[in-house]
């Protein structure tokens, strides 16, 4: 074999090329994903729920402005009260 | 209006399976133009699924004015395949395989020794080199192609690709004084 038969016959190892069967459906239903995640509204009912339910400070942070507003309102109802 | 400007619009225009079509074209020159240029049969296929993905996020950006699609495409190929051997660890020389005073040619044992020899020497290329000599020799690119894709002259890339083969033409010298 000659070096020029080598050089043809390793080229021609390297252009063989197998791809898994399902490459192209893999890819498409990452495609498909990333549709319906950029199609889903950033900020809907569910999606707020979703949110504070998923971190725990969220969470605490909402009951805690909950907590306050309550008072609020009480201490207002107070003050009307006793104005009167 | 070329049958894949077509394909490119429908997409664009909300014909998301249209895409498929672009894939089924393109995903062998892709993959095997990162594996040759990363040298990893492991990862190729997802580096390359990346890149159809990327391809397919960025469409609207593609101007055909400025260059074919399967340019544009080998461009996003070889900046990927460029992140892919960053992350990955370099070859020492002390790590190349030694060569082997068994060789007898009519083997094909020994023709796969010669290939991993071979294998041995590009990866061991200058990068940009390396990426020149891929896409000439196993993509069958043009210079003016590759000159584009890498974003340098056609002379650049005439020079990289001349010195890369001088370097494989040694070692299959070298392979063949062996013998």
């Amino acid at each position: 074999m000659k070096s020029e038969e080598i050089y043809n016959a390793w080229k021609e190892w390297k252009s063989q090329i197998d791809i898994r069967e399902n490459f192209a459906d893999e890819l498409m239903n990452q495609i498909y994903r990333y549709e319906r995640k950029k199609r889903k509204p950033l900020f809907n009912g569910h999606r707020v729920i979703e949110l504070i339910s998923a971190h725990r400070f969220v969470k605490a942070g909402v009951v805690t402005a909950g907590a306050v507003a309550g008072l609020v309102r009480i201490m207002f109802v107070v003050y009307a009260f006793l104005a009167c | 209006m070329t049958q894949e400007t077509k394909v490119i619009r429908q997409v664009l225009q909300g014909d998301i399976e249209s895409f498929r079509f672009v894939v089924a074209k393109y995903e062998r020159p892709i993959v095997r133009m990162i594996r040759n240029i990363t040298n990893n049969r492991e990862s190729c296929e997802d580096i390359a699924q990346d890149v159809f993905f990327t391809a397919y996020r960025k469409l609207a950006s593609f101007d055909a004015a400025r260059s074919n699609f399967s340019t544009w495409l080998f461009i996003i190929a070889r900046n990927k395949s460029i992140n892919a051997l960053r992350k990955k660890r370099p070859l020492s020389m002390s790590e190349l395989p030694q060569n082997s005073d068994a060789h007898n040619p009519s083997d094909e044992l020994a023709e796969r020794e010669f290939f991993d020899e071979l294998d041995v020497r590009l990866e061991a290329l200058p990068s940009a080199q390396k990426r020149a000599f891929v896409l000439a020799e196993f993509e069958n690119l043009s210079y003016a192609e590759i000159a584009q894709i890498e974003g340098v002259r056609i002379g650049t890339i005439k020079s990289r690709i001349n010195r890369a083969k001088k370097e494989l033409a040694k070692t299959l010298k070298e392979i063949w004084c062996e013998k």
